[in-house]
């Protein structure tokens, strides 16, 4: 019989098991409840997903005249 | 030290404030800042903590002046599915592919979007812990609040993200 109760208790814990801030008796805990829940292998993945989507998103690179402006500024200040 | 940091404060003004020029007004006050402050910088902190600990009250000082979202509390229970019907039983085939195969253009500007959307108190540690890299322990130290107060708000700010991942690719599939 699969216990629903555990899947809120795993929710509460996906991120910090996601990060390896678990102990490894909740991180037991929780790898026993995965391998037959569905739902939460789900929720698992597309947690991660979201977290690594997050990790990858690209930069942008300051506009030359602000990092001219900025240069220009902080070169005064130190004169002063 | 400018030639270091400038790029990365620059797209840590974006990530918070979101418009182009309060990022570069976020760089420019930063910096006047730390020239400012430090003498009075102490070296058991980390420069780099210091440095985005000045960031982050320059960013939130500049939210009187910009269009943040609203602030409001992130329920845990917000993200519950409400009913069996909800439940996903089959993980989507969004969170099993590689993911150059699911960044692109678009799924990036909708991402940097519903972070823009989260209530400043929950974008502060996201974009700290989860676009710039800082633990835990070096974000509640930035911040000055617990480590389990960054917990908190990082496991509903990443929950909100999900859900706004999964309406684009539930609206991507019916439209």
């Amino acid at each position: 019989m699969h216990d629903h109760s555990k899947c809120r208790e795993l929710f509460e814990k996906l991120s910090e098991y996601i990060d390896n801030e678990l102990d490894s008796a909740s991180c037991d805990a929780i790898e026993a409840h995965l391998q037959n829940c569905p739902p939460c292998q789900s929720c698992l993945a597309t947690l991660k997903q979201t977290v690594a989507l997050c990790r990858e998103l690209k930069s942008s690179s300051m506009p030359q005249a602000a990092s001219h402006r900025l240069r220009t500024m902080i070169e005064q200040m130190l004169v002063q | 030290m400018v030639a270091r940091y400038e790029r990365v404060l620059y797209n840590f003004g974006l990530k918070m404030c979101g418009e182009a020029q309060d990022a570069e007004d976020v760089v420019q006050d930063t910096f006047l800042n730390v020239f400012r402050y430090l003498k009075g910088f102490r070296y058991e902190t980390k420069f780099k903590n210091w440095l985005y600990r000045i960031a982050t009250s320059t960013c939130i000082k500049k939210k009187r002046k910009s269009k943040f979202a609203p602030d409001r509390e992130l329920s845990l229970d917000d993200f519950l599915p409400q009913d069996e019907a909800a439940v996903e039983n089959q993980t989507p085939a969004w969170a099993r592919l590689p993911l150059d195969q699911v960044l692109n253009e678009e799924l990036g500007r909708t991402l940097k979007t519903a972070i823009l959307e989260l209530p400043e108190k929950y974008r502060v540690v996201l974009v700290l812990r989860d676009i710039e890299g800082f633990s835990t322990e070096e974000s509640a130290q930035i911040l000055n609040l617990s480590p389990a107060n960054i917990k908190v708000r990082l496991h509903r700010a990443r929950l909100f993200l999900r859900e706004k991942l999964e309406t684009y690719y539930s609206d991507y599939k019916h439209g």
